[in-house]
């Protein structure tokens, strides 16, 4: 298990400097520059500037100091935002869009495995058509709408009750991140439904199953015990890839109700060339993709034994 | 009770609705079990021998399938047709059940230990150290070799001969009166099969419990049986003592089964005969002997009604459903023919 977890350590390292470099390339082969907005009025300003940031350098041995700074865990100072180091911008803002995409996932994950299990109790009856129903909404809705009709919908109740119910935007406490993480979440839980009915379906005709029966053990028991925990593993194999998706894809729904979170950060950046920050957001984002690949890869072999002994 | 047999089923009817229409499985099937008998149902694949088994255990999937009409006692009470909670009063307790292929018929996300001891504490309360105890202990007696550390082991670290060794031994767990042996050496290579095969009958004539094994290999039926059903086509074709139906079999069909089979001596001019044709389709059973389009001695009426079973009054546990059996039917010099190829190659 520590050669299994330090070989996936090692892979996981070798994939962030892949990512690294990619970024660093791409960025690169845009036309244009940070310096390229309003600031650099006169070509004489325009040096300075490039000379300060290192910009005249040529490209490969930017990516050497680039690099190297890296490693010591430097993301550089931001070009569009005066003096603000990335580290700042993404010690600031990280933990919020970490804790909306937390949340999210686990509503996702707690939603997906139940509405997932009942549809299978209930195959082809009521609840499971209608599940499914909303299940295809929710795969083929964008975020956007149900953020924009999630709101609607608060402003709506909190004018019924003529209380404020439930924040309908901005940051602070809990009762904020409710409405937000559903809509972020939605998307997820309703792929993972899918996943964990046809898990499910599956796992009801093994052999093994038929045998809990002839055993005489109880339908509950067989539902929780035997068919439940097998059911789960798809499941949390793409946990970790969702689980990023969710964070870094969080952006459009930070917007919408205005949550401070990375997200804003990392487009803006895009979209101003501001080169310091693309890379610290992307490689940054990277890094925690990886780790949640690997930390579920070491949950799956808690609960998958096969995986845990191989 | 010992005014009751053990099990008793009579006239089971099994059905399952497919998209191709309705499949009659198992087509009025009545036998009986004594306590400590071991009883061989044999026949080919498709024939209904397992859906017969799993009915009475109340395991197959319901829909598709559908007990139709029969019933099933055991010590005298109804078991056919009960709901999960007064099933279980029976199933794991009374009954234990192996099954085919024990690769696939154990859990994969739980250790042996915890899947054995999951039938005690089920049925018999126990604690969980209690049970555990208990498991290592039915390890140890279906010679399971370092039980303790083999407790804690999950299926895939077991060899399939090991894992079936499990399987019995969890079904064992609460003693049961009767053992349903579902092809349990199917899956097994020969050395292995003999080894299993020993196992079961050790485990019977020590604990006076009464097994049903299913097959479709007469030398299991040979070495491990002392009763036999074989099935064809959904229904009971001939019934009686291993002898009866080795050396004295009554229907074309088990004879025909007897001269498929090879046998360990060997003869130069013996050929191995497949019975032409194959069985009939179950979506619309034949009205006659499901057996009289492959059958060489098929009468007129073989095609018309199906025959009941027929049995010598000297010989009444021996039991044919051949019209051939009938009092008065003509001897055929055919079967007799049939009779001495197939018991020279004994």
């Amino acid at each position: 298990m520590l050669k299994y977890t330090f070989g996936r350590i090692l892979s996981g390292l070798v994939t962030i400097w892949f990512i690294a470099t990619a970024t660093f390339l791409a960025m690169h082969a845009v036309p244009g520059d940070p310096l390229m907005n309003e600031k650099a009025t006169t070509p004489e300003i325009r040096e300075n500037l490039a000379r300060k940031y290192g910009l005249d350098k040529p490209i490969a041995e930017q990516y050497v100091i680039y690099l190297g700074n890296m490693v010591q865990g430097d993301f550089g100072i931001s070009f569009t935002q005066q003096n603000r180091k990335v580290n700042d911008i993404i010690q600031d803002h990280f933990p919020v869009s970490a804790a909306l995409g937390i949340l999210a996932i686990t509503f996702a994950a707690l939603g997906g495995i139940l509405w997932g299990a009942l549809t299978a109790l209930y195959r082809n009856q009521l609840p499971d058509i209608i599940i499914m129903f909303l299940v295809i909404l929710g795969i083929s809705v964008p975020s956007f709408v149900f953020a924009a009709l999630g709101q609607l919908l608060l402003v709506n109740i909190n004018q019924w009750f003529n209380i404020s119910f439930l924040p309908v935007a901005g940051w602070g406490t809990f009762a904020h991140m409710i409405v937000p993480s559903l809509v972020l979440g939605l998307g997820t839980m309703a792929l993972l439904t899918r996943l964990m009915r046809s898990s499910m379906l599956e796992i009801v005709n093994e052999d093994f199953i038929r045998t809990a029966r002839a055993k005489g053990l109880s339908p509950s028991r067989i539902f929780f015990q035997h068919q439940l925990r097998n059911a789960i593993l798809p499941v949390v194999t793409v946990l970790g890839p969702q689980i990023a998706a969710i964070t870094t894809g969080g952006f459009v729904v930070e917007l919408v109700f205005a949550i401070p979170g990375l997200g804003r950060y990392f487009v803006q950046a895009v979209q101003q060339l501001d080169y310091t920050v693309i890379m610290g957001t992307t490689v940054f984002y990277g890094a925690f993709l990886v780790f949640m690949v690997i930390l579920v890869d070491i949950i799956y072999g808690f609960i998958d034994p096969r995986v845990r002994l191989k | 009770m010992g005014m009751h047999k053990l099990l008793e089923v009579s006239n089971l009817s099994v059905e399952f609705e497919t998209y191709g229409g309705v499949v009659k499985a198992v087509r009025g099937v009545d036998f009986s079990v004594d306590a400590g008998e071991v009883l061989a149902i044999v026949g080919e694949s498709g024939c209904g021998k397992s859906v017969t088994v799993q009915s009475i255990m109340g395991i197959i999937p319901m829909p598709p399938g559908k007990i139709t009409g029969g019933s099933a006692k055991l010590k005298g009470s109804e078991i056919l047709g009960l709901d999960a909670q007064a099933a279980n009063q029976f199933r794991g307790k009374e009954i234990g059940m192996i099954f085919q292929d024990p690769m696939t018929s154990l859990n994969p996300t739980m250790t042996i230990g915890a899947q054995i001891a999951e039938t005690l504490k089920v049925h018999r309360g126990l604690s969980t150290k209690q049970a555990s105890e208990i498991a290592s202990e039915l390890l140890i007696r279906t010679r399971i070799p370092e039980a303790q550390k083999r407790l804690h082991q999950y299926p895939f670290e077991f060899s399939g001969g090991m894992l079936q060794r499990a399987m019995i031994a969890q079904s064992l767990a609460c003693s049961p009166s009767l053992l349903i042996a579902d092809e349990p050496t199917t899956a097994l290579d020969v050395t292995i099969q003999a080894q299993i095969l020993d196992l079961l009958k050790e485990l019977q004539s020590r604990d006076g419990m009464a097994i049903i094994l299913i097959t479709h290999d007469l030398a299991v039926v040979a070495r491990t049986a002392q009763n036999v059903c074989v099935m064809y086509a959904g229904q009971i074709v001939e019934q009686g003592s291993v002898d009866e139906i080795f050396y004295k079999s009554a229907h074309p069909y088990t004879l025909g089964l007897k001269l498929a089979m090879p046998s360990n001596v060997s003869q130069q001019n013996k050929k191995l005969e497949p019975i032409p044709g194959s069985p009939p389709d179950l979506f619309s059973p034949p009205s006659g002997c499901g057996y009289a389009a492959r059958c060489p001695h098929a009468m007129r009426i073989c095609h018309k009604e199906n025959p009941p079973l027929f049995s010598d009054p000297r010989e009444p546990h021996h039991a044919a459903r051949c019209w051939l059996q009938a009092p008065g039917a003509p001897k055929t010099e055919g079967l007799h023919q049939l009779h001495l190829i197939a018991s020279h190659g004994e």
